[in-house]
């Protein structure tokens, strides 16, 4: 055979085809935009809403808890605003609660009263860790993705790639 | 009523704070566990396990600084 396939000569330069590549990429934006949703896309449903289910409980605890502007403040906290908006649309709603509820103009008086700083500290830790734990979610979806298009499981590694002489 | 609950939080006082410690962990424990573990079943077990080490750990974490820093008060 004068010309191999391309998926062929890729898979057999131990590169993934681009398919794969293209459901690893949608399984980590879905798996961003709302946690687990990268796992329900890829099969593994029930995987999927135990980690919707408990990092959505555990981000909207940690508002609950602390407040919406005691929790979610990204020039305060920058740096937990960032690992808060890892939870996706989370992270991006209770930004808009705190935007609507928080008047224009640093400087006027806020409607609604601040709870201690202990609640708001608390609140972040939660809040930050629902983010960071999504991270994680979002990169096993990512590999089971790939390892389900190898056909491998949790732990297994591909055959050894022979190196180019 | 929920909306006040989100625009304003709680005011946590003595015990409530630490055990607000446990959900956390609990959390932690299970979406770990949940991604390192192929079968679901053996999750919760796991999960479980390490909540209770984790939560063994922090206390015994804060016991051993609240000593030294009575030791070096």
């Amino acid at each position: 055979m004068a010309h191999a396939p391309e998926t062929d000569s890729r898979a057999a330069a131990g590169l993934p085809d681009p398919a794969s590549i293209f459901r690893a990429a949608s399984a980590g934006l879905l798996g961003w935009l709302i946690p687990g949703l990268g796992h329900i896309f890829i099969g593994d449903k029930t995987r999927g809403v135990i980690c919707l289910a408990a990092i959505f409980l555990t981000f909207w605890t940690g508002v609950a808890i602390g407040g919406v502007r005691g929790t979610i403040d990204p020039h305060e906290r920058s740096l937990w605003f960032a690992a808060q908006l890892c939870a996706g649309t989370n992270a991006l709603a209770a930004y808009a609660i705190r935007q609507a509820i928080s008047p224009v103009g640093g400087d006027q008086k806020s409607p609604t009263p601040s709870p201690s700083w202990v609640s708001a500290e608390i609140g972040v830790h939660y809040t930050g860790v629902a983010g960071l734990l999504n991270v994680l979610v979002i990169l096993d979806a990512m590999s089971r993705s790939e390892r389900r298009n190898r056909g491998l499981r949790l732990g297994e590694r591909g055959p050894p790639q022979e190196t180019a002489t | 009523m929920i909306d006040s609950i989100l625009a304003a939080g709680q005011q946590l006082t003595g015990l409530t704070r630490f055990m607000l410690m446990l959900p956390l962990c609990l959390s932690v424990a299970v979406v770990y566990k949940v991604t390192r573990i192929d079968d679901l079943r053996e999750a919760f077990a796991a999960a479980f396990v390490l909540w209770i080490t984790i939560v063994i750990g922090m206390i015994a974490v804060g016991v051993g600084l609240w000593l030294l820093f009575i030791i070096m008060a």
